[in-house]
Parts: C-alpha cells; structure tokens; sequence
C-alpha cells in the first residue's frame, strides 16, 4: 500500500529525491503530446486499468513483462516518459502528494527538495512542472480515448510470435486503432478529429503497430546472441 | 408467390419481446422493402417472469441484437450465473451437494475425464476434479474481471436477471433501436382464412392487424396456437410431477452481502427450491407436486427454507403445466415461450428455448407462403427434440436419487414414468460415459455431454471403467487434472467478488472491446 503524505517543508524539509528507481516495465504510460515521439520507436498502444477497466496509452517497451526494454533510452530517442518521470509525485487538489514508500525518496541520497529558504529546490521545480505537464496530459488522453470509444475505433490486437529458440510468445489485452474503422466514419466525425487533433494522434497509433514486430526482431537477435536471456 | 414481409408477434412478456428482437435484429436490412415486426400487447393483461435464470447462450444473444451489457446489468438487476448447485438431490443429507457448471471439464475435446476420475477413486468431486468453475463461485467470485469487455468472458457465464425488467429493457430497444411496431391492444377475435391460415388479427383498440406469419407469445392462454388453431397440449406431468409453485422475493441482509453466483436449488420432500441472486433481492421459489403434498406444507418448507421472519413477505401460487404443444408451428402461427409449453425451471429452459426458438425462426425465415409448411415442419421436429431432449434431462435429476424418504422421490424412481430413451441411456452409462463423440453432438441438442456427465457423476453415477482400456490416454488426463488444479489457484488470485464487479459495472460501466 502507497503512504500518501501531502509535500510540505516542515515534513520533508530532509527529504531527498533521486532519479526514478528500477527497471522500466514493458508498457509506460504515456500522454497525448508523447505519442508522436514514442511512436518513432515503439508501439504506441491501449490497454485497460486492471482495477477499473478504463482504456489508457502506453508505450510498448518489451514484449514480456519482467524483460528489459529492448530499445536503450537513445534507441528511443531520448523518450522519458512523463509517468515515469513524475514516479512518486501525485497531485491532490492543489497540493503535490507523494508516495513515501517510494524508492525513489530517500533522507540520505539525492537532492534535497527544499532549500533553506523553505522554497523547492530545483529539482522540484522541475518536478512541479513535469507534474503540470503529466496531469494537463491525462486530462487530454482520456478526452481522446473518449472520442475513439465513442467511435468504436478501439479494437484489440491478439499477437502470437514465435522465435527462433522455440518460444511462442502470445500478447493479449492490447488494443490498437483500427484503419478501417477510422475510414468508415462519416465526414462530420472525420472533421471534428482532424479538428481536434485527434485525427493524427489515432493515425499515429495505428501506423506505430508495425513496431512490434521490429521489437520482435531485436529480442529475437538477443535471444539468439544470448540464449540464457 | 406470397412474399412473408409482416411478422406480427402477439404477447409482451420476455418470449414476445426477445422474439421481436432476434427476428427484427436479423432482418432490419430488409426494413426499406417492406419488411416489419409488430408487437401486439394487450394493455391489461400482466406478464408472467417466466424463471430468472439463463444460459450462457443469452450472451451471444443479448450481443446479436445490440444491446449493451453494461445497460442490460444497469436496468434488469442483473447478476453473473456460474452453474447450479443441487443440494440434497443424492440422498438428502445435509452436506449432500453437486455443481452443475458451464464450462467444460479441462480439454473436453480432447479425451473424455470421468473414467480416469472415476478409476482414481479420488475424493474430490468428479466436478471440483475437472472445473474450476465450483470453487470460484464457492469464493463468491464472478467470472470476469472490469477489464473484460462487454459479453467477454474469462469463464463461462449466463445471468440471473430479473425477468419483468427485463422484458421492459427489450421492449425500449426494440422500439427505439430496432424499429420494432409496438401496438397496445387486446385482441378480441382471430380470424382464419379459407385454408386455415390466420388471416388477421381483430383488436378492441387498434382496430383490425393483419400479417403474413404469426408468432403467438400469449403465454399459457395460447390464444392463437391453442385456442384458434386448436393444436393440442402434450402433458407430461406422468414424467415431471411438479404442477405448483410458490415464489417469494426476499431482501438481502445489507447492500453488501455477497451475492451467490449460481443458482442453487435445494430438493425438498415433494419437489424442490429454487434460489436466485439478483442485485437488489433474492428470488426464490418452491415447485412442488400437489399429488405429494399440500400447499400449506409446502409453504411451511420453503418458510423452514428461508430461516426468517416470513410475516410480511408476499408469496404467490403459480398453477404449472408441464407439458408442450402438439406442433408448435402450424399453418403461418408458431409459438414461443409459455405458448409452446412449459418444463419445470430446474435448469433454466425456458428462456434459453425462447432463443433458440426465435433463431430459428429468424434463421429460416420463409421467403414466402408456399415454403412456409415446409419450413415449420423441420422447425417442429427439431423443436419436438428438443423438448423431449429437456424432459430427458430434467427427470434426470429425479431418477439419480438415492432418497426413498417419501412418495415423490419413490413415485419418480417407478419406470413407467422415465421416458424410454432415458432408461436406454442410463444402462448404455452403466458401461461407457457420455462424452463428446456420441449421442450429444447433434445441432438440436440442448444440452451438451458435459451436462449428464456433471449430473450424473454428481449424484454419484458410476460407470464400469476397465483399467488397461485407460493407459492411451493416461497421460494426458494426468496433465489435465494438474492444469485444473492450476487454473482454480490461478483464478482465486486473478477474479473480483462478484458483488464488487456488479458494482463496478453499474458505477462506471465495461468496455465494449
């Protein structure tokens, strides 16, 4: 369980942050404004929040959970997702919240986030801003996955890959925009998403679907190069 | 050539509006040219709920027709049903009880479990032994998970719902969606052509309704098949005794208490109860035989049953028939629902006969007059097997019995009242199982191998299993019995209390996809 405490100086004026801790899992979250860049170098796809069912976006990183990313940060272009980034940090009405237990907070290690002055450091001014950014961004992926369920462009994406070693790996509970969905809709609805942007942002998931099958190359290769992986 | 282009439905309860739904859902295309379903429902006449439980196959059905499942919890106090659980059908101890499942044992298709289970003389249940579908609803847990999508499922579900709720929801759809013709009006007389067809129908409000075929959904009044057309009505109470039933609506303790995911269904001295979890209340029921024991003790058992102050509920005497018309589709009239005939609710037939009823008809619909007879007496053989099908199954459950307790379970067990091809079945079992490749593999059948075979070993069948005739497959029905026990584990983690899912679903709704 998280231990919420709301961010102020008199709790956590010892208090020090560090960057995000642990491996990055095989799908991030990410928001409208990433899309294009993660889409440059991996699939850009749907799935649902396990507790509420709600669809969200994420980047695929690798194809089984618990493995590594198979792209590096600069095969991805420097993509850092904002969920990442904001690990920790929350928003609770106008405060900032954070999960105590996360590793990432230490007394010891990292930067501090309060000066003496009892003002954010710079590490959580930077941090204020990305939280800005993360949650302005939520607000605007979930209007978009609105517009899409509205649609029914939301369709799921069943991948069974074989490799050389043997393995079958098969991938369930993704979800993709389908082309031929977004080409029946009718003028009016065509309108308003290219209006709104919404036209590329689904153009953008669909066309990124091929990336799996670049990831499935590249773990193949270091299955083969290193087959106790 | 008489084109069929006016499809007139007369009866508003669940088997008229779920009729007009799968006919109209189907054939909507054909709306421009001419084609329509109007529904003729009586202002004044109130609509039995014909059972609360369903089959698995209503979500195919509620899918077809396009509604949401979302919308169908949301509006017919809906909740998940996992199976049944027979308490006290065996030999009426207390801790006498089987679980009728819908799935399938592990790799159903691919070897046949029960004489390896039974070989093994294990303790576990044949079911617990091959499904995991007992132990989840024995956790109270549902069977699928907010992230599932609409009519998806992780394993196999129907519904308890609740019945005049949810002719209303189909009734909206119909109208709103399906362009479905809704008349309110009472029909006073049917008139016949020369040839004995129904030529139209004369209504006290809406003046004079004519149609190409008709499909009688009024219940047991049957007022076109029955009292126009004249066809008969084949009892079968010599089979199935029970001709009474004394249904109650019970609340729950508190909006949380945990609701059964199964229907569970309690023998008594001279028929049984039904119990049935809805959101907001329980459903439950006592069909008994008046032959075998008064009303005033019957009702003194189910109140024994509900183990509570009875004082202020409301219990209503339902007269049952058990029993189906002679032909159900004769000349251009077809029956659906309680019109066709009626079986005990032991296992949920009634609606589930409704769809494959109504599938049928909208499946063949004739083209035009001169292939209609054709047409009907294909649809009346397959649907004549069918009934004869569900009576097989249903005395099933009597004729298992180990209780000689009183004169029911006595009179049940006398041959003269078990349909022959059930006494031919029960000697082939003494020797081979029902399994996939056999008798129940035909399109008519209603209910699949699976189902004897989750019966029959319940109440504690046993089938002569030679040992060396196992070792072919022994392997695998080992790997089977491993992955079953895997599979109950994995479930336990993975699926939500069924009452927390229903939440959920009426809070915030489940994705299509």
């Amino acid at each position: 369980m998280p231990k919420f405490e709301l961010l102020n100086y008199q709790m956590h004026r010892h208090l020090r942050m560090q960057p995000v801790a642990g491996a990055t899992p095989h799908f991030v979250q990410i928001v409208t404004s990433e899309f294009s860049a993660a889409a440059l170098a991996s699939p850009v796809m749907l799935s649902k929040d396990p507790q509420t069912g709600d669809f969200f976006v994420g980047a695929v990183m690798s194809l089984k959970p618990g493995e590594a990313p198979l792209k590096s940060v600069d095969e991805r272009g420097g993509l850092n997702p904002l969920s990442r980034q904001c690990s920790g940090f929350y928003i609770s009405g106008e405060q900032i919240a954070i999960d105590r237990d996360n590793p990432r907070f230490s007394e010891v290690d990292g930067e501090l986030l309060f000066d003496d002055a009892q003002q954010p450091n710079e590490c959580l001014r930077q941090m204020q801003i990305a939280l800005g950014k993360y949650h302005g961004g939520l607000e605007a992926t979930r209007s978009f996955i609105d517009s899409m369920n509205k649609l029914k462009l939301i369709e799921p994406v069943d991948m069974s890959l074989s490799f050389d070693s043997g393995e079958k790996l098969t991938i369930k509970g993704l979800y993709t925009i389908g082309l031929d969905s977004l080409r029946d809709i009718d003028d009016a609805a065509a309108l308003r998403l290219f209006r709104s942007g919404y036209l590329q942002l689904a153009y953008t998931i669909a066309t990124s679907l091929p990336q799996v099958g670049i990831l499935a190359h590249l773990r193949n290769r270091q299955l083969v190069s290193n087959p106790q992986r | 050539m008489r084109p069929i282009k006016k499809i007139v439905i007369v009866g508003g309860g669940t088997a008229g509006w779920l009729t007009a739904a799968i006919i109209a859902a189907k054939h909507r295309s054909r709306i421009p040219a001419g084609f329509s379903v109007t529904l003729v429902e009586s202002p004044n006449v109130p609509t039995i709920g014909v059972g609360e439980g369903t089959w698995p196959t209503l979500r195919g059905t509620l899918a077809r027709i396009g509604v949401s499942e979302t919308e169908f919890f949301r509006e017919c106090d809906a909740a998940f049903k996992q199976g049944a659980r027979f308490a006290k059908w065996t030999t009426g101890t207390a801790d006498d009880a089987y679980f009728h499942p819908l799935m399938l044992p592990q790799n159903f298709s691919q070897l046949n479990l029960v004489p390896h289970w039974l070989a093994s003389n294990d303790e576990k249940s044949f079911c617990d032994s091959v499904c995991a579908q007992n132990q989840v609803c024995e956790q109270g847990l549902a069977p699928k998970t907010i992230a599932t999508a609409e009519f998806d499922a992780v394993i196999n579900y129907a519904y308890h719902l609740n019945a005049g709720k949810f002719a209303a929801f189909l009734q909206k759809h119909c109208c709103e969606k399906l362009d479905v013709k809704h008349v309110l009006a009472d029909v006073r007389r049917v008139e016949l052509a020369d040839d004995g067809d129904i030529r139209c129908l004369h209504t006290e409000q809406a003046g004079v309704i004519d149609g190409d075929l008709f499909v009688d959904c009024t219940g047991f009044k049957a007022l076109l098949i029955g009292e126009a057309l004249g066809v008969p009505f084949r009892d079968c109470s010599d089979v199935l005794f029970c001709d009474t039933a004394l249904a109650v609506q019970v609340p729950y303790d508190n909006e949380a208490s945990p609701i059964p995911c199964q229907t569970i269904s309690t023998a008594q001295s001279a028929g049984w109860i039904w119990d049935i979890g809805l959101q907001s209340r329980r459903g439950i029921g006592h069909v008994y035989s008046s032959r075998h024991i008064s009303d005033e003790n019957a009702q003194k058992e189910l109140i024994a049953y509900l183990n509570m102050d009875s004082r202020n509920l409301s219990f209503r005497k339902i007269p049952i028939r058990s029993g189906y018309r002679e032909t159900f589709w004769k000349r251009n009239c077809v029956a659906v629902g309680l019109a066709a005939g009626f079986l005990e609710p032991l296992e949920a037939s009634a609606i589930v006969l409704i769809e494959l009823s109504a599938k049928l008809i909208a499946e063949q619909m004739p083209a035009c007059r001169e292939v209609m007879d054709f047409l009907a007496s294909r649809f009346n053989a397959t649907t004549s097997y069918r009934w004869g099908r569900i009576i097989d199954f249903l005395k099933l459950h009597y004729v298992l019995t180990k209780r000689t307790d009183t004169p029911f379970w006595r009179d049940n067990l006398l041959p003269e009242t078990i349909p022959q091809r059930l006494q031919d079945l029960l000697l082939l079992w003494r020797y081979q199982s029902p399994w996939f490749h056999d008798e129940f593999d035909r399109v008519e059948e209603v209910f699949p191998a699976a189902s004897y075979q989750y019966v029959l070993y319940g109440m504690d069948f046993r089938t002569e299993v030679e040992p060396g005739s196992l070792a072919g497959t022994a392997k695998l029905a080992e790997r089977s019995l491993r992955e079953n026990a895997a599979m109950i584990d994995k479930l336990r983690t993975h699926l939500p209390r069924h009452r927390d899912l229903i939440n959920k679903i009426v809070d915030r709704g489940m994705q299509v996809v």
